[in-house]
């Protein structure tokens, strides 16, 4: 019984109906000269009897069964039916009972659509067939209603995936109950559309699994388990990846007919909402119920950048795709291949879109119209690709979009445990290159998973090449990608108190920034396995395994300084400079900071101002002089700028190296370019002492201070163990315009000179952290006390 | 027979499962625990910040063994496990009344 399924699903439907109208004919009939008859309805009214599956019957009366006969004569035919080994699932009803409503019995109704008469009285069910429809008809939008949240309620019960390495094939999402809702809902809008034919592959597909199913286990079980996926299928992981194929263009179909169902149950408010929405409508779009739609969609031939405009569209206002624009972006299949074929700057455009709030959604629909694999052909290597072990609960492919959706959804996250996480988020600025590592980061998969890592990046880097993203980029995606197992193996397997894990760790991230990014990208790996997989006790240790690798790379290194034995232009540079220097900037940057410190060497002063992504970063290279981080400081204040982040770094032949990156939020900058160099002569004329900062701070105002909650309470914290050589000061404090100007001139008034600066925000909270000596050695305790309350006074002001 | 718990370091794992897999042991229940003992735990600053870990992340081991071979477990238990810092765990015996197959209702050590 391999090849044909729907016959064998006929054939025991036609011969069942042969008992029960052999039963009916001996037990029924002479109890019920009339007012009986018996109805097929569920998968055996569809004449769909799987080899044991329970026989759903309607016995139809017109009145109530009375007296003993009768009774009697109703039992013997069950009892028949069930002598013959069926299952039988029946009722008793009344035609006026059929065509009520009720609301705890919704299934009931839903068995009627797929009724068949079998025997007994024609004119009793010729009055049932006769009002069925009008019945159907005025109670369409209730039922539709209750078979969606049927359908959602055992959807959840399967986690709402597809992806179960043990599926049960009737149930789960994809499987034939699917198929059924598809063809109910259908019927009830009483559409034409045709979704049978379809999914005519998918459901024999299954039906012949069903068979199987039921034939080796002897009864009505629907779990393709794993010892039964290796007993049906020569090559059960390639077996599998057919069956994820046909369930999910079952469930796709499903929630479509849901989705476009829904539009005739719904109320009100949800309708203001999406006329409110289809606001967003643009030149190239329309957003119509709350879907997207190409506007003019015969020009995707002659311009295929309007499809990566419609994916835009989706990530900024995570609107989903209408149906409609879903086929139309199929049908340019071979135009958007031959345009993406060649070699172009796609880069900067899905970089853009990385940025977006809703990227995780428009990569999702870039997968589903086979976009994604477009772009990125090698995609299609992971499709539906099973990896069969116990904790994987989806597919590579699938896998790899939960990821995209757990980070996503980290931006928003209230939970204590991950909020940890989300501020991660908050302070790269690489987000966009975190999504490209996780969507390349199990690439490598398709060839077994013995270092998939090293495969999937190698896969990455011919993609990454053909986007044409730059370099420095580039190389940390393939960073991410080839040490995404790293943090997981450390966190499982190592000693994290112990000193050599920290110092293995941070040698092999290099950077703060690669650490943070690495971090995320294990949160989201590790929760996509499955939805159980991270448990707070992971999240612990990963959380733990970060701290490891930040002290490692903030603390110790901060004192610690470079030296390198040979003596060319970069080695002469570093010579000095704090390690963490080198942990911090990309070669890119130190390149930069070279040609700053040559300029600097004759002008005394060099400075670069650069703007990405909307922040100012200002570099500064100068010799070191007292209080010149405070003058720099209150000069990119007393433009209205709101510092962000800022460092400074001094090497021990004094040369200084400041970094400041701010927002400019009244956009001074932006508006009057003028500004920009109006700036640099004043920072120019502050770091050469020919300017009064005290006097540029005075008569700016304070803005205004956020609401009461929002406020921080000050506190100032010192550590004299830390480093080596110096002390330092921890303050957190309410964030303001000049704040980090009067910090820097009370400590430098205090007769301390400041070895390193990092300075953090977040939100209204100001983080900084001064490295601080005076008189070349660390602070003496007893003036700790002292310099807190100055600088609390500072803070409160 | 007797019950055996141990309380470990989680990076110990795999060192203490090969060690008993050695002497012939591979039946064994592991859980993620969080927990502290006299190790306390302690605080954590972050970015100026002060964190209180209290519970650290532990892996729980359990495995019912014939009482004739539970000191050879429970001596290769702690060689494998030990790092001779605080926080390496703790060991628990208890005695099992009895032992019984589900499957066949086999009872005593060869339901083991």
């Amino acid at each position: 019984m391999t090849g044909n399924a729907a016959s064998a699903v006929l054939g025991r439907s036609t011969f069942v109906d042969q008992l029960v109208t052999h039963a009916f004919r001996t037990h029924l009939a002479p109890a019920f000269a009339h007012g009986m008859s018996v109805l097929a309805v569920g998968g055996y009214g569809r004449r769909e009897l799987f080899p044991y599956s329970d026989v759903d019957l309607l016995l139809l009366v017109d009145k109530e069964v009375q007296g003993d006969t009768q009774r009697e004569a109703l039992s013997a035919f069950l009892r028949s039916m069930w002598d013959k080994g069926l299952r039988l699932s029946q009722s008793v009803r009344t035609v006026a009972e059929c065509c009520q409503f009720d609301q705890s019995n919704v299934e009931l109704s839903i068995s009627l659509i797929d009724q068949r008469f079998l025997i007994g009285d024609h004119d009793l069910y010729d009055l049932l067939a006769a009002k069925l429809p009008k019945f159907f008809r005025s109670n369409r939008t209730n039922l539709i209603k209750h078979l969606i949240k049927l359908t959602n309620q055992r959807h959840a019960k399967f986690h709402d995936t597809i992806y179960h390495l043990e599926p049960n094939i009737k149930e789960t999402p994809g499987g034939m109950r699917d198929l059924q809702v598809v063809n109910w809902l259908n019927r009830l809008r009483s559409s034409d559309a045709d979704v049978d034919s379809s999914l005519r592959e998918a459901r024999e597909f299954l039906s012949a699994i069903r068979c199987k199913l039921h034939y080796k286990t002897g009864r009505d079980s629907n779990i393709l388990t794993f010892d039964l996926q290796e007993e049906l299928a020569e090559d059960a992981a390639s077996w599998m990846r057919e069956y994820y194929r046909h369930a999910r263009d079952i469930h796709r179909c499903a929630k479509r007919q849901m989705e476009a169902s829904e539009q005739i149950s719904e109320g009100g408010l949800a309708k203001q909402f999406r006329e409110w929405r289809s606001r967003l409508s643009n030149a190239d779009f329309t957003v119509s119920r709350d879907r997207v739609f190409f506007r003019a969609p015969q020009q995707i031939a002659s311009d295929p950048a309007l499809v990566l405009r419609l994916f835009e569209f989706v990530a900024r206002h995570g609107i989903r795709l209408s149906l409609e624009a879903e086929r139309r972006v199929r049908d340019h299949k071979l135009y958007l291949e031959e345009y993406f074929a060649s070699s172009r700057p796609l880069w900067q455009t899905l970089k853009s879109l990385l940025l977006l709030p809703n990227a995780a959604l428009a990569l999702r629909a870039m997968h589903e119209t086979g976009l994604l694999q477009i772009i990125i052909p090698v995609w299609e290597q992971i499709e539906c690709l099973v990896v069969r072990d116990f904790y994987h609960r989806y597919t590579v492919d699938e896998h790899t979009l939960v990821t995209l959706e757990y980070l996503e959804e980290l931006k928003a996250t209230k939970d204590a445990g991950r909020r940890r996480f989300r501020e991660l988020l908050g302070e790269t600025q690489d987000l966009p290159l975190l999504f490209m590592a996780l969507i390349f980061h199990d690439l490598g998969k398709s060839d077994g998973m013995e270092g998939h890592a090293v495969a999937s990046a190698r896969v990455a880097e011919r993609v990454l090449d053909r986007m044409q993203m730059p370099e420095s980029e580039r190389r940390t995606v393939l960073f991410l990608i080839e040490h995404h197992l790293d943090l997981s193996a450390i966190m499982n397997s190592r000693d994290l108190n112990d000193p050599t894990t920290a110092s293995e760790l941070a040698a092999r991230v290099e950077t703060l920034e690669n650490l943070k990014l690495l971090a995320l990208m294990t949160y989201s790996d590790i929760s996509a396995v499955n939805p159980d997989a991270m448990t707070p006790w992971r999240l612990e240790q990963l959380w733990r395994t970060y701290i490891v690798g930040y002290r490692e790379l903030t603390r110790d290194l901060d004192t610690e300084r470079i030296h390198v034995p040979t003596k060319d232009e970069k080695a002469t540079f570093l010579e000095g400079f704090p390690t963490r220097y080198l942990r911090t900037h990309t070669e890119d940057q130190i390149r930069q900071h070279m040609q700053l410190k040559q300029v600097a060497d004759e002008n005394g002063v060099a400075m670069s101002l650069q703007r990405h992504n909307g922040v100012f970063t200002l570099t500064v290279v100068t010799r070191d002089r007292p209080n010149l981080f405070a003058a720099l400081a209150g000069t990119i204040s007393s433009f209205g700028m709101n510092i962000l982040k800022a460092e400074a770094f001094a090497n021990q032949k004094g040369d200084v190296l400041d970094t400041f990156s701010f927002s400019d939020p009244m956009r001074t900058l932006e508006l009057n370019p003028a500004e920009s160099d109006r700036l640099k002569s004043m920072i120019r004329r502050a770091v050469l002492g020919k300017e009064d900062v005290q006097r540029l701070l005075r008569g700016r105002a304070k803005p205004a201070a956020p609401s009461k909650r929002a406020e921080v309470r000050p506190t100032v914290a010192f550590d004299g163990e830390a480093s080596e050589s110096a002390t330092l000061v921890e303050i957190v404090a309410e964030d303001r315009p000049g704040l980090l100007y009067d910090l820097a001139s009370t400590i430098s008034s205090a007769g301390c000179s400041i070895d390193v600066v990092l300075i953090d925000t977040e939100a209204h909270k100001a983080l900084d952290v001064f490295y601080i000596t005076k008189d070349g050695a660390k602070l003496t305790p007893d003036l700790h006390d002292d310099l807190r309350s100055q600088i609390l006074v500072v803070c409160n002001n | 027979m007797k019950k055996i718990e141990a309380i470990v370091q989680p990076f110990k794992l795999e060192e203490v499962k090969e060690a008993l897999k050695a002497i012939g042991i591979d039946g064994m229940t592991i859980t993620e625990v969080r927990g502290h003992g006299r190790q306390k735990g302690h605080k954590e600053v972050y970015r100026g910040q002060e964190y209180n870990v209290d519970l650290l992340p532990k892996v729980k081991i359990e495995m019912v063994v014939p009482t004739a071979r539970s000191e050879e477990v429970i001596r290769t238990l702690a060689a494998a496990a030990r790092t001779g810092n605080i926080g390496d765990g703790k060991i628990f015996t208890y005695d099992v009344a009895e032992a019984i197959r589900i499957r066949n209702e086999d009872r005593g050590e060869s339901a083991l």
